[in-house]
């Protein structure tokens, strides 16, 4: 590559970067200046200790634990099915499993509150709604991790070398698929649990207690605990993005290399 | 009785007939091999066998018992595929013992078998190997062992050779053929490979067009095809068309050129049109040793190709390809000389169709 090319690599690079850090850190910075005259964690004490951060948070953290066994539970047979039995569909699925990217959320969230607000099924009021709210909006991530994972592994033979040492269909998927693309549902899982965790118009619309509308409260009546609370779940994103990081990276040659 | 029997197998996709009216008895302890080209219906075959497929019509019996609809996990059945198929996540050891798991057998007669197949397969020392740290030989050996650890009534070898490289394609087949002797255990071997099918094979059955061209020894195969198709596929042939001359006598005609034959002019007459067929290593130059038909022949290309020095020489206006073997202190022929060259009556095959 000639020399101008790499220079403007590195321009076009660095911008990216300020583009994205600068105003994290700005808003880093700004969380720490909750006390006059010196930096300080005081904004994030003050979130950390606010009772109802603490109803909230945790409340998030559940239902992106339900939402997560639920969507494994949905999309693994599933995206198991479809490439052993109807491969053909695998674009429609694949398709399907996109519509949350297409749909507004708000659009689905009422969707979901009108569907669900009157007999046969008036569940607007259950916890369920909003995790299978949550399922729904983490199938991109979930299923096409999923996928990925299972694309990796050739899953008719080993189907059928299973199948023929006697084993029946639990067997085949508890013993050999999810072993086998464990790597991509942790994936998944975790970019699900970071989705749940920054969602915020499933649970205000279904006023259900979650971390995404407790920073959007705060932003109306703090000033810098909003910052603080804003750098609390980049954290906890970042932490899930390292964990993933850590568990492909480690587990990659085993899996691909026995193919 | 016989310890495999499939009778009257057809199999069907969207109205496309993939296997036709297919019937076989192997015996207990056979090896039995399908040979064909791609698409000629020997996987679908081997995979009804299995229960991966579900006949259109026919049935099939192991040891008596009707498995036609029998689910694959209920068929008692060991499948070993080309691309191995261990499980990535599991040890040699746990791949092996994988089926005897699933059998719930103890873990003592798990650890028992398992020892015994390593043994087997002679890779003791890779118990705790993972499949993705051993050579595609030991990949297959370790499948085998794992499809004979749970002691299947049949044994299915899909192609189980085409992945590997030719040396150790040569070895394990040989391998293969030890164990399943050994083990006294009734196996069918689907290969496009004529000489894995001719090498390792107490049967052949070649297959053309989802049907049976013909079932029988290697030698038989090979030396006797009664089909043009067999003919061609297995081994190199020459084929020419022909005229009968003398139906007693089994006397040709090929382009001007007269031929005897031993057999196959019976049951036809005089001016009936035939398709002769010659292997290239019948022939031999007539200088050394004349035979029953010996015939003016100009050489026209000679290919080197190891142990063997494959010659082709224009008889009439057919070119036949004729080999001999290798010998660096015989002077061969030069290109565009004439010559005599010779092949006995048994040698001119007529091909009944």
């Amino acid at each position: 590559m000639k020399r101008s090319g790499v220079i403007w690599s590195w321009f076009w690079m660095i911008l990216g970067i300020l583009y994205f850090f600068l105003p994290l850190l700005a808003t880093f910075m700004f969380s720490l200046r909750a006390e006059l005259g010196h930096l300080s964690f005081t904004a994030y004490s003050n979130v950390f200790s606010d009772p109802v951060f603490q109803l909230k948070f945790p409340a998030s953290v559940l239902w992106a634990i339900l939402t997560i066994i639920v969507a494994i539970v949905i999309f693994v047979p599933t995206a198991y099915w479809v490439r052993l039995k109807v491969p053909q569909f695998r674009s429609v699925v694949e398709l399907i499993t996109l519509l949350p990217f297409v749909i507004p959320a708000i659009v689905y969230v009422f969707g979901l509150v009108r569907t669900f607000s009157q007999p046969p099924l008036l569940i607007v009021d259950s916890p369920a709604l909003l995790v299978a709210g949550y399922t729904v909006l983490s199938m991109p991530y979930m299923y096409r991790a999923i996928d990925t994972g299972l694309r990796a592994i050739d899953v008719q033979t080993l189907t059928e070398a299973a199948q023929s040492l006697g084993a029946g269909w639990g067997s085949i998927l508890f013993k050999v698929i999810f072993p086998n693309i464990r790597v991509s549902i942790l994936s998944g899982a975790f970019l699900s649990f970071a989705i749940v965790m920054g969602e915020y118009t499933l649970a205000q619309y279904l006023a259900k207690p979650a971390f995404a509308p407790y920073i959007a409260l705060l932003i109306q009546n703090k000033a810098y605990e909003p910052a603080a609370a804003t750098i609390i779940s980049f954290a906890l994103i970042w932490a899930c993005m390292g964990v993933i990081q850590l568990i492909g990276g480690g587990e990659q040659g085993q899996v691909t290399g026995g193919h | 009785m016989s310890h495999l029997k499939l009778t009257n197998i057809s199999k069907e996709y969207s109205g496309t007939t993939v296997v036709q009216d297919f019937n076989l008895e192997v015996e207990q302890g056979e090896f039995v091999s399908f040979l064909g080209p791609s698409g000629c219906g020997k996987t679908t075959t081997l995979r009804m066998i299995a229960g991966f497929e579900t006949p259109t019509t026919g049935a099939i019996t192991v040891n008596g018992e009707d498995v036609t609809h029998n689910p694959p996990n209920q068929r008692n059945v060991g499948m070993i595929f080309q691309a191995y198929a261990l499980f990535p996540n599991m040890t040699v050891a746990q791949n092996i013992g994988f089926g005897l798991r699933i059998r719930k057998e103890s873990e003592i007669v798990i650890k028992d078998r398992v020892a015994e197949m390593l043994a087997l397969i002679r890779l003791e020392n890779k118990a705790s190997s993972y499949p993705y740290q051993l050579s595609g030989g030991q990949q297959q050996r370790v499948a085998l062992a794992r499809a004979l650890a749970n002691h299947p009534q049949v044994l299915l070898l899909d192609e189980p050779l085409s992945a590997l490289d030719a040396k150790i394609r040569v070895q394990l087949r040989s391998e293969i053929r030890a164990i399943q002797k050994k083990m006294g255990i009734t196996a069918i071997f689907v290969t496009h490979d004529q000489e894995e099918a001719l090498s390792i094979s107490d049967r052949v059955v070649v297959m053309y067009e989802g049907k049976m061209e013909q079932v029988g020894a290697p030698f038989e195969i090979y030396n006797f095809p009664t089909t043009r198709f067999v003919a061609n596929f297995v081994g190199s042939l020459n084929t020419a068309d022909a005229e009968v001359i003398d139906v007693e006598q089994g006397l040709l005609a090929m382009d001007g050129v007269l031929f005897k034959t031993a057999e196959g002019t019976k049951g036809r007459k005089v001016g009936d049109k035939v398709k002769i067929a010659i292997r290239p290593e019948r022939f031999s130059f007539a200088a050394e040793q004349r035979k029953a038909n010996v015939v003016d022949a100009i050489i026209e290309n000679i290919t080197f190709l190891g142990s063997v020095v494959r010659i082709q020489v224009k008889i009439g206006a057919t070119k036949f390809n004729m080999d001999t073997f290798n010998n660096p202190y015989l002077e061969l022929p030069k290109i565009g000389s004439k010559d005599q060259v010779t092949c006995s009556k048994e040698a001119v095959l007529v091909l009944t169709d």
